[in-house]
Parts: structure tokens; sequence; C-alpha cells
């Protein structure tokens, strides 16, 4: 079955660029000021997320092309090397730290972020595994602990740089494909008890993930620290009202703001751009897992159908953890909203995984049938 | 074909998809909740947080002697602030900061990683430094422009001036008290703002102009008050005194001209003096007047008729009072002697003698009516009242002691207010300091019209006394010292022991004192100087009435008060003896500036050189037009006199100005800032002070054409110690 290739899904393509171009719109709006401040250049951000935006779509264009059974034989070297990247980076020396974090490989401006490699990784390893031991799944031992093994490497190593909002939305993505795999209810119930102890043991090790963990609800009890950011994304959004100060008037990016143009963009989109905005960004989300997913349930096979899940539910699960975040509905970790936020590696890897998608897509056997 | 994807993944997928679907509505929801029920609050909150008021200091009123010669003044003055959210560094940042505004490095960090989004480092920076500051560029480190309280004539009527504080509040001598006037009240800028307190461009904001503090004008007389200052620090390095204390008042207003003690302080470093020092000791210092007290005994005794000047008193060394005996100076004993006599030889037994006549209460009220015990309500902070028993409960050695001036405390300003009084035709005047207020557009707000406080003794008893002292300051008398050849000086010689720790007095710790007014006939100076503790001579006679004459000499010759006495012809035009060897001294250390106007530039020039001075030509003409220093100033030899040439048919209130109207600007740079200051307003333009010391830069430069009232900035530098 080599297959007749369709049409690759228009309207999740579609849907991907116009997310894109909110986030040029918001990247330049969110960081005019500080790119001025600090590089007395108002597009210094812009700029390099024009180019972001175009490496991505190469590499989109690129996965878009490749048959994606290319990667069930290459799953487990791509998972060697993903693990080999997020030891690498562990490593004084090689790694580069920045703001206490060692996240980056690489030199100068050319650096990539080893686990955002990871996610697009992972997902493709666990794709392959769920697919060729579908009859083993309800198998805790034998079909589901090994698997949950290798996320635990993972998982461990990106908290150590840390990252705990991408180890987070590595291990959701993971549970969602377990789930999707056919994972008996119970054994998914167990694991997810499994995480109480889990966080309990970070909070101990960390002691500031408690402040965040609380700070998120009750911001105002400590305007100056953990609930800073939270209080200021709350004023930023609740000043935007129905239609929004106006595109470019945001008050709040004046440095009340952290991380403007980066995880708390949605927050200069919500007071610039009103309701309006944020729920065309949360219909734009639903519109795309709507895409992802029907490509999953018309896929050719298990793989593909596996796969398209842990795309798309990655992305989809990074957006709702972000949107949030951001109002106040759960506790701060970093991630950044997919398409918008400004970033190299995440941007360039999640429009990788869009391509393959897309590729998914061409095969599909709903295409097939009309 | 029912898909290659098994059935239950299908479901899963579509279960995923729902929940999805439930995640994205709930966040909707939670967008309602914030972006409408919650919306205003949002709103308000942040916008509360992003309006910050910032005040405006208002400019300080200057201070302004009786010709408006600039006393204190208020120059810009930059203050460094840091916006910790800024800093990416702060150790980095504190380092390179730390040398410049001279504080510790490890301090400097805490103040740069302060969660605030504004902190000060040090407010109110000389300009080197702030130029160090503006060059080093630092990301978070920022300069604003306060106003800083600047006294350009450093040491110059300290006491008098007081000083303000770092946000320009009033907080001693005439700054405190007319700090209402002066302080003016501050604007505000209420601006939205971003987190590092910059405005935020299109943001809200509104501005209320500061309002500007009012202008005070003195009594004072800036060279009457730099005369005495010169001629008081002299006689304490001559004496090695402790302290001393000047007053040199207007009798007939109770202005105060001068008003000096020493030691001072600079006010521009108020902290780095002791407190001591601040102390006004002419207003503050109660002492025992001694002889000079006297003054008040002959003048009640005149009026109440106890005494004429005529009648004649015996002095036998010593006279008893009671079980006591009180000693006259001159321990023979003056003999049979006329009232006048008394007061000339200032004996003892005499006024003992006239104390008694008029009785404790009688004398009581005389005290009281020429002020003593009772504040005199001299516009300035900190007064005394002196000690003066009441009457009931002295005794008779008292009534003896009081009337030779010992056992009763005074100020030096109630002295000087009631020695006026005789002065004055018996009125004793209200004495004061301010002139008065006007606001920074010129308009009057207070005038102080010269009040009586009343009339203590009659016009005929104050002329007599007059004469009375006069006869004091004559060669025979004991304020020989005082005489200025061709002027009449009344006045009086006084030498108190002072009291010691544990009662009694302290041995070898006098206070030697003069007080007299001139010309007696019709006054114009009242002169008092009191040197406390001198070492070697401590005689009123020796240690303060020469200091009297050389004030009231100088300030004479400044006032253009021509003598009114025949002048000896024997001893020629100069003085004879001690006086005139003071005088040559005086001559070698400085040089009387020369009326140079209306001569032209060569007789100017000649002048000049003659008398070894050096002098600068400014503008175009065939004549000098002005001249600063002014005429009569004292200046140290090699001053160089800036000469204003201009045409004799052009009036003299212009400077250097073109056919157009436009002024060169004057080169000021090695200047003081005194003499920058008198150059550029005597060329109509505003100055603004940058810095202290000597002008290094000014702006617009040297010769450029301006318009009148152009500002003209002036960096100032602290000369260095290598030059
Ligand atoms: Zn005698």
């Amino acid at each position: 079955m080599s297959g007749r290739r369709r049409d690759p899904d228009y309207v999740l393509y579609l849907t991907v660029v116009i997310l894109l171009g909110f986030g040029i719109v918001m990247v330049f709006s969110a960081s005019s000021i500080k790119s001025f401040v600090r590089y007395g250049d108002s597009y210094h951000f812009l700029k390099r997320q024009i180019i972001w935006v175009v490496i991505g779509l190469i590499a989109m264009t690129f996965t878009m092309k490749v048959n994606y059974q290319i990667y069930r034989r290459m799953a487990k070297p791509i998972l060697y090397t993903t693990i080999a990247l997020l030891v690498l980076v562990l490593i004084p020396g090689v790694g580069k730290e920045i703001n206490g974090s060692q996240r980056w490989l690489g030199y100068g401006s050319l650096t990539v972020q080893p686990s955002e490699i990871a996610k697009l990784g992972i997902i493709i390893f666990m794709a392959k595994y769920f697919s060729d031991k579908e009859e083993k799944m309800q198998n805790f031992m034998h079909g589901l602990l090994p698997p949950l093994l290798v996320l635990g490497v993972i998982f461990g190593l990106i908290l150590k740089q840390p990252d705990l909002g991408t180890a987070l939305a590595i291990a959701g993505s993971v549970f969602i494909m377990l789930f999707a795999a056919g994972a008996r209810i119970g054994h998914l119930a167990f694991l997810a008890s499994l995480s109480l102890p889990a966080v309990g043991a970070m909070i101990w090790l960390e002691p500031y993930r408690m402040r965040r963990l609380t700070a998120f609800l009750n911001p105002q009890a400590d305007p100056q620290d953990s609930g800073f950011q939270i209080l200021q994304s709350l004023y930023a959004i609740g000043s935007g009202g129905l239609v929004g100060l106006g595109l470019g008037r945001s008050r709040q990016k004046f440095f009340y703001l952290p991380e403007q143009h980066t995880d708390f963009i949605f927050a200069v989109l919500g007071e610039e751009l009103g309701f309006i905005g944020a729920v065309t960004i949360i219909l734009l989300f639903f519109l795309f897992l709507w895409r992802g997913y029907k490509i999953a349930i018309y896929s050719r096979d298990t793989f593909g159908s596996i796969l398209a899940v842990g795309i798309t539910s990655l992305i989809g699960l990074q957006a709702a953890m972000n949107i949030a975040i951001v109002t106040s509905s759960m506790p701060v970790t970093g991630i950044p909203l997919p398409f918008i936020s400004y970033g190299g590696s995440s941007l360039v890897i999640t429009l990788a995984g869009v391509g393959l998608l897309l590729n998914i897509s061409k095969f599909s056997i709903h295409q097939a049938r009309k | 074909m029912a898909g290659a994807v098994n059935i239950m993944v299908r479901r899963r997928i579509t279960a995923l998809f729902l929940i999805m679907g439930c995640i994205s509505f709930l966040l909707t929801f939670r967008l309602v909740w914030i972006q409408f029920i919650r919306s205003e609050y949002y709103q308000e909150e942040a916008l509360k947080q992003r309006m910050r008021e910032v005040q405006v200091e208002p400019k300080r009123g200057i201070i302004f002697d009786r010709n408006k010669k600039e006393l204190a003044v208020s120059a810009s003055a930059d203050s460094v602030f840091a916006v910790p959210a800024e800093i990416k560094n702060a150790h980095k940042t504190a380092e390179a900061l730390a040398e410049v505004v001279d504080m510790e490095v490890v301090y400097l960090e805490t103040l740069l990683s302060k969660k605030q989004s504004f902190v000060w480092i040090k407010r109110k920076i000389d300009d080197k430094n702030s130029q160090k500051i503006r060059s080093l560029d630092l990301d978070g480190i920022g300069l604003t422009e306060e106003s800083k309280r600047f006294y350009p004539n450093g040491t110059l009527a300290a006491q008098i001036l007081g000083f303000a504080g770092i946000d320009s509040q009033g907080l001693d001598g005439l700054e405190l008290y007319y700090d209402q006037y002066l302080r003016g009240a501050p604007g505000w800028i209420v601006a939205e703002r971003d987190a590092t307190g910059r405005k935020i461009p299109q943001g809200e904001q509104k501005y209320l102009p500061p309002k500007n503090g009012n202008d005070v004008i003195l009594t004072i007389d800036e060279v009457i008050q730099y005369i005495t200052e010169r001629e008081l620090s002299k006689a304490m390095q001559e004496t090695q005194a402790k302290s001393g204390t000047a007053i040199v008042m207007d009798p007939k207003t109770g202005g105060i001209l001068a008003l000096a003690n020493y030691p001072t302080y600079d006010p521009n470093h108020f902290g780095k003096y002791p407190q001591t020092s601040w102390r006004n000791a002419s207003i503050s210092n109660s002492y025992e007047p001694g002889s000079t007290f006297k003054t008040i005994t002959a003048a009640a005794a005149l009026e109440e008729g106890k005494t004429t000047i005529n009648d004649h008193f015996f002095c036998s060394g010593s006279i008893k009072v009671g079980p006591d005996r009180i000693k006259c100076s001159h321990t023979e004993g003056h003999g049979s002697q006329s009232f006048a006599d008394i007061v000339k030889n200032s004996c003892n037994p005499g006024f003992v003698t006239v104390g008694q006549r008029l009785g404790k209460d009688v004398f009581g009220k005389y005290i009281k009516a020429f002020g003593f015990g009772e504040k005199t309500g001299i516009d300035l902070p900190g007064e005394a009242k002196g000690i003066v028993r009441p009457p009931e409960q002295l005794r008779p050695i008292d009534v003896a002691t009081n009337s030779i001036g010992q056992g009763i405390a005074v100020t030096p300003i109630q002295l000087a207010v009631a020695v006026s009084a005789v002065a004055n035709n018996g009125k004793l005047m209200q004495p004061h300091l301010l002139k008065e207020v006007r606001s920074p557009d010129e308009k009057v707000i207070k005038k102080v019209t010269p009040t009586i406080v009343r009339q203590v003794i009659s016009q005929e008893t104050a002329k007599t006394l007059c004469e009375t002292l006069a006869g004091v300051v004559t060669k025979n008398g004991t304020g020989r010292n005082a005489v200025i050849e061709g002027y009449k000086i009344a006045g009086k010689t006084g030498t108190a022991q002072k009291p010691g720790p544990h009662g009694g007095y302290a041995p070898g710790k006098y206070v030697g004192s003069f007080v007299g007014f001139v010309p007696a006939d019709d006054p114009r100076l009242t002169v008092l100087v009191s040197i406390d503790e001198p070492k070697g001579a401590y005689y009123g006679g020796t240690v303060a009435a020469p200091v009297v004459r050389e004030i009231m000499r100088d300030s004479l010759q400044y006032l253009g008060i021509p003598p009114s006495e025949p002048i000896d012809n024997d001893k020629g035009q100069n003085n004879t003896g001690e006086s005139s060897q003071y005088l040559e001294e005086s001559l070698n250390r400085t040089i009387h500036v020369p009326p140079l106007t209306d001569l032209s530039i060569v007789e100017a020039r000649q002048m000049a050189k003659l008398l070894g001075l050096k002098v600068q030509i400014m503008g175009e003409g065939s004549k000098v037009v002005n001249q600063i220093p002014k005429a009569n100033v004292r200046v140290v030899p090699d001053t160089t006199i800036i000469l204003y040439l201009g045409d004799e048919q052009k009036n003299m209130a212009q400077g250097n100005t073109d056919q157009k109207g436009k002024m060169e600007v004057p080169d000021v740079t090695g200047k003081t800032i005194r003499d920058v200051a008198e150059i550029i307003s005597y060329e109509s333009m505003d100055i603004n002070i940058h810095g202290s010391g000597i002008a290094v830069r000014q702006k617009p430069h040297a010769g450029e054409k301006v318009n009148q009232g152009t500002l003209v900035e002036v960096w100032f530098e602290p000369p260095s110690v290598h030059e």
C-alpha cells in the first residue's frame, strides 16, 4: 500500500498561517518598547521573529514532503539522539546557561534547545511503540511500563535544566497518547494519582514552586514577587474588555508585564485586542485541534494516528497551559504560546510538527473515500 | 473500509477532542470573567499602579542683601537615581559607580538590587561627578535635575542665613525663620508611567506647576558684613580668643547691617562643621555685659534727674555696699570728678552711687524699658532672653553690681539695641533683618517699616548722654582705641569676668567688649563688638575698641559718610599712634579699589597699576562707565578689576550693547561665582550656576552675540590643589 497522495489539510494549514500572522503582529506590538529601550531598535524582536517563522516554514515544508513512515524506522535513533542531546546540554561548559537555566546548545546566536527537539522525538518514539504494541496496551507491566520509563528519563533530564513547563507538556502529551492508544482507564487513573506525590516531592526540592503554586490563587497577597507577574497579566487582560485598547496600545507592556513578548504575549493580546481577539485565538486553536484529531482518526495506520494525536495534543496542551497560566487559572510555569510567542527552537519544532501532521493528512483514508 | 485505525482509538480521540473542547470553553469562560465582570476593577488597579505623582520642586527664593546682592541662591544640581529593574548586573554597576558617588560597593549593591521601581543613590551631586556618571552611561542609572541651595559667598553671614536641607527646607537662621516665604509650593506631574518610572507616550497626564518661593531682601549690607567679618576674624587671630561677636545696626531704623560671629562655618557644607559653629551667639548667648551696661545706668540716672552731667562724685578707689566692697578699676581712686568724667573713666564707685540713687524699682523699670530680660523679637530663630532679676528680689549689693553691669546677663543684640536707643533720641527700635519680601515677579509682598518699640528716655537726655559717651572715645578716654580722626564717636567699653563653673568668677576669663555709635551727633551706625576669652590683653578698650574702629572706618567710607570734625593739623592727614599704625598694617594687606569710572582707559590703567591692581577691559568706548569690584571695596593686591567701557553719552545702565541691541557674552572663566554673577547681571543676562568654585566653562561662549536676558550657563569647579 504505497498509497496515493492527496492534498494536505488546507484548513489546518490556513489555521496555522493565521496564528503565525497573529504572532508576528503581537510580537512586534509587545516587544517594540523593550526592543527600543534595550537595543535601540524597535524592530529587534520583530526581525528575528520573521526570520524564525521563515525557518519554521521551511522546516514545515520539508516535513510535509517527507513520508512519515520514515520516522517509524528511525524512531529509536531519534530517541537516542534526543537523550544524548539532553545529557549533553547538562554538561557544564557545553550547555549554555541563561537566567539560571541550562537549556541551550550551540554557538553565538545559532542555538537549539534539546528539550524542544525532545518534544517531537519522544512523540515519534511513543507513536511507534504504541502502534507496534497495540495489543499489549492493556497490560501494565509489558505495555505501559517500558515507555513510562523512557518518559521518566527524559522528564528527569528536562527537569534538571530546569524547564518544568516543557517537561510537563511532554508528560501530558505522552499521557494523552497513552489514552488514545487504548490504555486502560484504571491504569491511567493510577498513573495520574502517582503524579500527586511527584508534585509534592518537587515542591519539597524547590520550595519556590510552592509560592508559585499558590500565587495564582491569590496574586494580590504577594504583589512584589510571585504574584507580580500574574497580577500584571490580569491587569492587562482585564483592561482589554470586549474590544481591547487597540493594536499597539497596551499599557502593561511598559515593563509591568514580564516576558511580554514570550510567555505572557497572550496578556498583551488580551489587552490590545480584547475579548474578541482572545477568543479568536482560542477558536483558532480549537480549529487546529479539530483538524489535528480528524487527521488522527482518518489516518491510514495506527502509527500515523497516534503520531497525529501526539503532535496535535502537544500543541493544544501548550496553548491551553499558556492561556491558563496567563489568565491565572493555573500556577505559573514557563511555557510559550505555540505559533504566537516569540521564540526560536520552539517555533521551528512546532512548525516541523505541523508539517508532519500535514504529511499524515496526505495519506488520509477520509480523503480517499471521497 | 471502516478504517485502518481501530475503533477504540477513534473513540478515544473523539473523547479527547471533547475534553479539549471543554477546556477551551472553560478558558473562554475565564476570559469572560476577567474581561467583563472584573474588567473595571483590573483597569482601575492597573491605572492606579501606572499613574505616579512626581513632585516638581519649586525654586526656593533668593536671599538678597539690601542692595540686591545675592546671599543665598538656588542652583540646579543633578541627583543620581537607579531603576533596579533595568540593572542587569548590580555588582558591576555598583563597582563602576562606587567611586564617583563615594559610597561602599556592598551598600550600593543592596540599593541597586532593591525591589523598587525607583531608588535615590545620591542627591545633589556636583557637576563634575554628574558628568562622570553621564559618561559611564550605566543601564538603569539616571540623573535628574534638582535645585540645590547655594551660598555664593561661603561663610559670609553664615549664622544669619542659616542653611536649607537636601529637600530645600530651611533648617537654621533666616532660611528657617522665613521658610514660609522662601519655600514656595511644589508642583506635581501626574503621569502614566512605565514600570521603570518613565512616562508612557500618549499616556494620561496632568501638570500642576510649582509655585516658586519669594525672594527675601535683608537689611544686611554685604559689604559691611564683609568688613565686619574680616575685622572680627582678624581680631580673633590677634587675640587668640575663644569666640567673638560683632553687630552693626542702623540706630534710626533698627535694621541690622551686619552681624557676625566667630567661629563661623560655610553653609554650603554645614554638615562638616560642628553644630556649635551654627549658633548665632549674638542673639542666643547671654553674657555679663560689665561696663558697657553703665550706659543704661547713666541713661536712667540722667532721665530721672538723679544726677546731672556736672554733678560731682568722689572716688576713693572703692565703695562699701553693706558688708561688701566694690573696687574701682583705677585702684588709687579717681578722686573728685564730674558725672561726665565718671562715664569717661568708667568709674565703678561713681556708677554704684548713681545706681543707689535710682533705687531698685526705678532702675529695674529702666532695665526693662531698654529691653533687657525680654527677647528683642529680632527675626531669627533661637533668641535668648538674658537674665534680669525682678526688682523685688534685689538686695542692695545687687543694685550696686547691676549698675556696673554685673549680676545681669544680656545678649549682644539686646545691648546693641539699647545703646541704639540712646543714639536714636531715646527711641528704642525693633531690630530686624528683613527689609522686604518680593514675589518672583517682583511684587512686594511684605515690607518692614521701622518700628518704635517705646520712647525709653527723652530726646534731651539722649543728646546729653551722646555727648557724654563721645567723651569716652577721645585720646584720654577708655575708648581711645576707637578714635577715628574726623569722626565723633560715642561709645562705652566693657570688661567682664566670666562666671566660673562652680559659681563666682573664673580666673583669667574675660569678655572684652565695646559698643558705640557714629557720628555721635547724627548716628548712622551702632557697632558692638565683644571678644570672649582673649589671651593676653583682655580689656574691652584694648581688644574690642580697635575692631569697632576698623569696622566703623571702612563702613563710613563705604557709605560715603563724610568726616564732620575738624582734623587736627598737627597730626596731618593720617591718624596718629596705634591707630595709624593699624591703618598702615591693613594697607599692606588690602587695597581700596579706587573709583575708575569716568576716566579714560589710559588713566584707569595707570591708576590701577599704581595701586597694584590688574584690569580687564570689557566692551568698547572711550571712557570707563562701570567697574567691578566697585570703588572703596577692599581687595588683595593683584586683584583684577573689570572695567566696562562705553561712550560718554551712553548711559551706564547698559553693558556692551551693539546697535542691534545684541550683547557680547563676557568671558567669565577663571572667576568666582560672586564675580561671575555680578558680571553677568551687569550685562542684563541671567545666570544659571552649576557646581561651585571657579568658572571653567560657559554657554554661550565668550564673544557670542546674544539678546538681553539670555540665560548664561556657567559651570564651576573647585580650584585644584596644585594650582
Ligand atoms: Zn573710680
